[in-house]
């Protein structure tokens, strides 16, 4: 199964909150609900930072301020300190909160997990947008759709 | 957005965050991906703490009580309807363009709706 995605490939910010709101800026949600989903992507990064595979970042949690399992992927050649260890590639996901939201995220963390066991470095190495979504079986979803 | 109610759905997030870290499975797919969850809920917790003493003592009541009872204590207006009980909400709440600036209820259900921006 194919996620859909939103991407930025080249991150222009340069610190975690600067990349959280970077990408939530491309979610289909208003400004309030962003700054929102800002605060519950920054309480659970107080509680651990979501550093994977020594580049990757995964800030992610369930609110009800999205409908659906929403994906936003970025990539940064210079490097976001997260804040001890500096990331690479981000992949911020929100999944809404309903009956069946708890299995659909913990399928979607499956899914995530499988991908960076079997292709880290590669995903860490990628050069280009197509292929990272590709890697992470994310197909790229238009803003707005 | 009235400040109250952007605490509340915030604690909501937070409590859904707590149920999460209680659930094998969740817990076992973040250990998969390499992240480290001991402690995290402790800290959750502590965090929640921390969060309830911003909210006034009378809606942290009614959201406790909600979520004692239904699981989930807010919830968002869908086409002028209430996502916990699917009761039409009053048209002229619905229509107000400050409708989130202060905290309404479902008639029906009592949960604390909020209008999505």
């Amino acid at each position: 199964m194919k996620y859909s995605a939103l991407s930025k490939f080249e991150l222009s910010a340069s610190s975690r909150d600067e990349v959280i709101k970077e990408l939530l800026d491309l979610f289909s949600v208003g400004e309030k609900s962003r700054g929102l989903l800002a605060v519950a992507l920054d309480i659970r990064e107080k509680v651990g930072a979501t550093v994977v595979h020594s580049s990757i970042a995964l800030p992610h949690c369930r609110s009800i301020l999205v409908d659906k399992l929403t994906i936003a992927v970025g990539k940064s050649s210079a490097g976001i300190p997260w804040p001890e260890e500096k990331v690479n590639t981000v992949v911020l996901f929100i999944s809404p909160v309903n009956l069946t939201a708890p299995q659909e995220h913990s399928k979607f963390l499956a899914h995530i997990a499988g991908k960076i066991k079997n292709s880290g470095d590669k995903i860490i190495a990628s050069s280009n947008q197509d292929e990272l979504l590709k890697l992470l079986g994310f197909q790229l979803e238009k803003q707005g759709e | 957005m009235d400040k109250q109610l952007e605490k509340l759905i915030s604690l909501h997030d937070l409590d859904v965050m707590i149920a999460d870290l209680n659930r094998k499975d969740i817990r076992k797919r973040e250990v998969e991906m390499g992240l480290h969850t001991e402690g995290a809920l402790e800290e959750l917790k502590e965090l929640r703490e921390t969060y309830c003493k911003g909210i006034k003592r009378k809606w942290r009541g009614l959201y406790n009580q909600l979520t004692r009872h239904y699981g989930n204590a807010v919830v968002p207006a869908l086409m002028g309807r209430c996502a916990g009980c699917l009761t039409r909400l009053p048209t002229a709440v619905c229509s107000d363009p400050e409708r989130n600036s202060k905290i309404h209820t479902c008639p029906t259900c009592g949960r604390i709706i909020y209008w999505a921006d």
